[in-house]
């Protein structure tokens, strides 16, 4: 009794210590106030959080980085989050409170779309037209990229026609084919590609195509079978996701028989995506379904391994199915340059910032982003860009990432290389592709069950069809997966969809 | 700041209640504690700090599992709505398989990883030579200190079925390669063995240091008896360790739940994510990729809430089986 008497007495120090606590934790409290507090007036500084895709990205010494701040008279904070990260980051960011001057929002993430239903950033729609380049926006695009009909980002301009595929040549070539215009004939290549020893070194040490983990490549070949770009209309007009039409699971099956006859890598599914063009530069592979700019770049690093190789690389848009011929398109862009209502405090600081993104399509500009310093990165022969540096050497980190901020809007204003052969085709087919791409009649409808749901209601679909595949589910399965994704949330997701194309139309 | 004087309020509220009898004379006899032992409360202060400041104040943050919550609003302005996010959570068709996978998993870490470490420090102890001795136990701290991505890639590189090592001899004995890393089937084998692999070793350190403080002449004793290594083993080192174990045991309960995030996170892909998917994975899944930050909340309070019940109810079956327990 007496010893816990005399505990508790001991512990009368408590509201002391407590109290010189709370002292100095609102001493604290105080001074970061007044640090923040001293806004306000012109903007001189900016910071800046986007995408870096080196692990070195553009540091503050960099002189690229130094003269684009001389060029907009800004002093620019670089926030760089690596790629693969980003997304987490933007939402930790976004939860924090604390936020950049320009943000570069890489789709309408459900905790951006909340960020902005809270007013927390301005909308952009009502100012573009005052400034001269970005008065020159896409009106599809700016209507893609939109939120409830309103501008809340500058988009990040991207080709439409995009997506193609990459493809040996000297391995067509040996094998005694042609580049394929069917997917019969695509199947042929790949079979050959697999036991006709394109390589010519007598061992069985090739295959047909390269998928990671990255889905991509499916959702790119199933539109070749004629399924619709995510959602697409059924009999009735009404709205409908892809997976659950005729054509998509035509496709699945061919991806199946793909696996099957070992014409695909077995560990597709758990491929890391960086490590995903090895295969083709090691000549282990022939084929990558993904973006056309992977063409050149794929053959300037086999070049530069094997100068003795002749134009390995060949590309094409996409190949006929038996409903005729189609492409995946982008949304037209990827990623927007959102300003928050907290950073950027009164109308006259957020046109400041405006008119920095408009300089920043500027010829001079864009050049530095892309192409570095003159004298430096690259030098001028008359009217023709020389690089100093390639791509991979480390003095290009000091200004490569630096294109992660740039809109492209109207148009692509920096120093073209050379046109190689490929790299021109890469061009046509880009506007080919225009002509034959599938869009999607809901890209800019925002649903609210999709943003609480999105992510598990893609996950059972993705995993469904990752399973189907590899031979873990049939084709029963893969109906019960659609089933499991109807009723966690599905039937609601294509509801509101269609409610929302139906006002969208009206 | 709110926080800090509910905090010190609730204390002083709690330690004010019993000196009510003498007021000025213990507050007396207080201040010349205080006099006498002001350095030791010096000493106790940053400790205590680090508690309210990184412990206790944080927890506030839990309010937010009870409300709408969005961070331009803020804690003050998002709307309240009570239990919803752990109603829907309950009736959300994860939820009896996020509690299966990390209720497996959490059996397995235990019958499998929890007894590994102690078997290794009783192996140890029986080691005459001391240069040997000291060796292995150095040795074996070494994977501890690598982090789960390194340990992942390293299992990748092991069992990839494009010439992974592991894959190549299962292939050649077995004639036919396994999918070690896509498999559902082999995740939870995976888990484990890449668990007993990095932490065994560390692991041992408590137990060497209970089987160090083992009286001597109780082993000379038994040697005396005529016991053999096993007997001694049996009676006289278990014995001595067993309230180390106990107390492990009911403190590894408190974070039963607790799977260990990265590790499931970098070995789960889409074919393996039925098994895989466990209560820290989908909180990061919800919470950080989908922005759900009320709801995640939720799901990591509930989680919390079973490890304190785990903890009490370990804690008063050991007291109850004559053990000294925690607390």
């Amino acid at each position: 009794m007496t010893q816990s008497k005399k505990w508790s007495k001991n512990k009368v120090a408590f509201p002391v210590l407590s109290a010189m606590l709370a002292a100095s934790l609102a001493a604290c409290g105080n001074e970061e106030g007044g640090a923040s507090g001293e806004d306000g007036g012109s903007v001189d500084s900016l910071t800046i959080m986007t995408t870096a895709y080196t692990t070195e990205p553009p540091a503050e010494d960099s002189p690229a980085l130094k003269e684009l701040e001389e060029f907009t008279g800004k002093d620019i904070t670089m926030n760089w989050v690596l790629d693969s990260a980003y997304a987490d980051k933007l939402n930790i960011t976004l939860a924090s409170g604390n936020l950049p001057e320009i943000m570069m929002i890489p789709t309408k993430l459900p905790s951006f779309v909340s960020a902005v239903r809270d007013d927390a950033f301005w909308e952009l729609g009502p100012y573009l037209k005052d400034y001269p380049n970005l008065s020159q926006a896409n009106e599809i695009t700016l209507q893609n990229s939109s939120i409830d009909g309103k501008i809340y980002g500058v988009y990040r301009a991207r080709p439409l026609g995009r997506n193609g595929v990459t493809i040996r040549k000297d391995w067509l070539a040996n094998v005694g084919m042609e580049t394929p215009k069917t997917i019969d004939d695509f199947y042929n290549v790949l079979k050959a590609f697999k036991e006709n020893d394109p390589d010519g070194n007598g061992a069985d040490d090739t295959y047909g195509m390269v998928i990671s983990k990255y889905t991509g490549p499916f959702d790119v070949m199933q539109t070749w079978f004629g399924a619709p770009n995510k959602w697409g209309e059924d009999a009735n007009g009404n709205l409908q996701p892809d997976f659950v039409t005729d054509e998509y699971f035509e496709a699945q099956k061919f991806f199946k028989k793909l696996f099957d006859e070992g014409l695909i890598n077995e560990d597709f599914a758990v491929m890391d995506p960086q490590k995903w063009g090895d295969p083709l530069l090691n000549s282990q592979a022939g084929v990558i379904v993904d973006v056309l700019d992977r063409a050149h770049r794929a053959e300037e690093a086999m070049l530069q391994a094997n100068p003795d190789l002749k134009e390995p690389i060949d590309v094409f848009g996409a190949v006929e199915g038996p409903e005729g011929l189609f492409n995946l398109p982008t949304s037209g862009y990827s990623g927007m340059l959102a300003i928050p209502k907290s950073s950027v405090e009164t109308e006259e600081e957020l046109k400041e910032v405006l008119d920095f993104i408009d300089k920043l399509s500027e010829q001079e500009a864009q050049a530095l982003a892309y192409n570095g310093v003159e004298g430096v990165h690259y030098e001028l022969e008359g009217d023709v860009y020389k690089p100093l540096v390639e791509l991979n050497d480390p003095v290009a980190n000091e200004f490569t990432d630096l294109n992660q901020f740039q809109t492209g809007i109207p148009e692509n204003r920096f120093y073209q290389e050379e046109l190689t052969p490929l790299i021109e085709k890469e061009e046509q087919v880009k506007l080919d592709n225009e002509e034959i791409v599938v869009p999607n009649p809901a890209e800019a409808l925002l649903s609210e069950g999709y943003a609480q749901k999105g992510q598990q209601l893609d996950n059972i679909i993705n995993d469904a069809r990752i399973k189907f595949i590899v031979g873990q589910i049939d084709e029963a399965g893969f109906k019960d997966a659609i089933e499991l994704w109807k009723s966690s949330g599905g039937n609601e997701y294509i509801e509101e969809i269609n409610k929302l194309h139906k006002e969208a139309q009206s | 700041m709110a926080i800090f004087k509910s905090s010190s309020s609730q204390t002083e509220l709690a330690v004010d209640a019993p000196p009510v009898k003498s007021g000025a004379a213990s507050r007396k006899q207080f201040m010349q504690r205080l006099k006498r032992d002001k350095w030791l409360y010096l000493l106790l202060l940053p400790g205590l700090l680090y508690f309210l400041v990184f412990k206790y104040a944080p927890m506030w943050g839990i309010v937010i599992a009870f409300q709408d919550y969005s961070p331009f609003k803020g804690v003050f302005g998002s709307e309240w709505v009570g239990f919803e996010h752990f109603r829907d959570f309950f009736q959300n068709p994860d939820f009896t398989r996020l509690l299966r996978n990390t209720f497996i998993l959490a059996v397995l870490d235990l019958v499998f990883f929890f007894p590994a470490p102690i078997i290794l420090a009783l192996l140890l102890n029986e080691l005459r030579i001391n240069l040997y001795k000291r060796t292995v136990q150095t040795l074996i701290y070494v994977p501890h200190f690598m982090s789960w991505v390194i340990i992942a890639s390293i299992t990748y590189i092991f069992f990839t079925t494009s010439g992974g090592v592991a894959n190549e001899i299962v292939g050649h004995f077995y004639g036919k390669e396994i999918n070690f890393l896509s498999s559902p089937d082999w995740f939870r084998p995976l888990i484990m063995g890449q668990i007993i692999w990095k932490e065994t070793g560390w692991g041992t350190v408590i137990f060497l240091a209970a089987l160090a403080t083992v009286d001597q002449e109780q082993y000379e004793a038994a040697i005396v008896d005529g016991a053999g290594r096993f007997r001694r083993l049996w009676h006289v080192t278990l014995p001595a360790v067993r309230s180390t174990i106990i107390v492990l045991l009911i403190l590894r309960l408190g974070n039963f739940l607790d799977t260990g995030f990265q590790q499931i996170f970098l070995m789960t892909n889409s074919l393996n994510r039925d098994v895989a998917d466990v209560f820290d994975t989908y909180v990061y899944f919800v919470g950080i990729t989908q922005g759900a930050f009320s709801y995640s909340t939720a799901v990591g309070l509930f989680k919390s809430v079973v490890g304190i019940i785990l903890v009490l109810g370990a804690n008063k079956l050991a007291k109850k089986m004559g053990q000294d327990g925690i607390f």
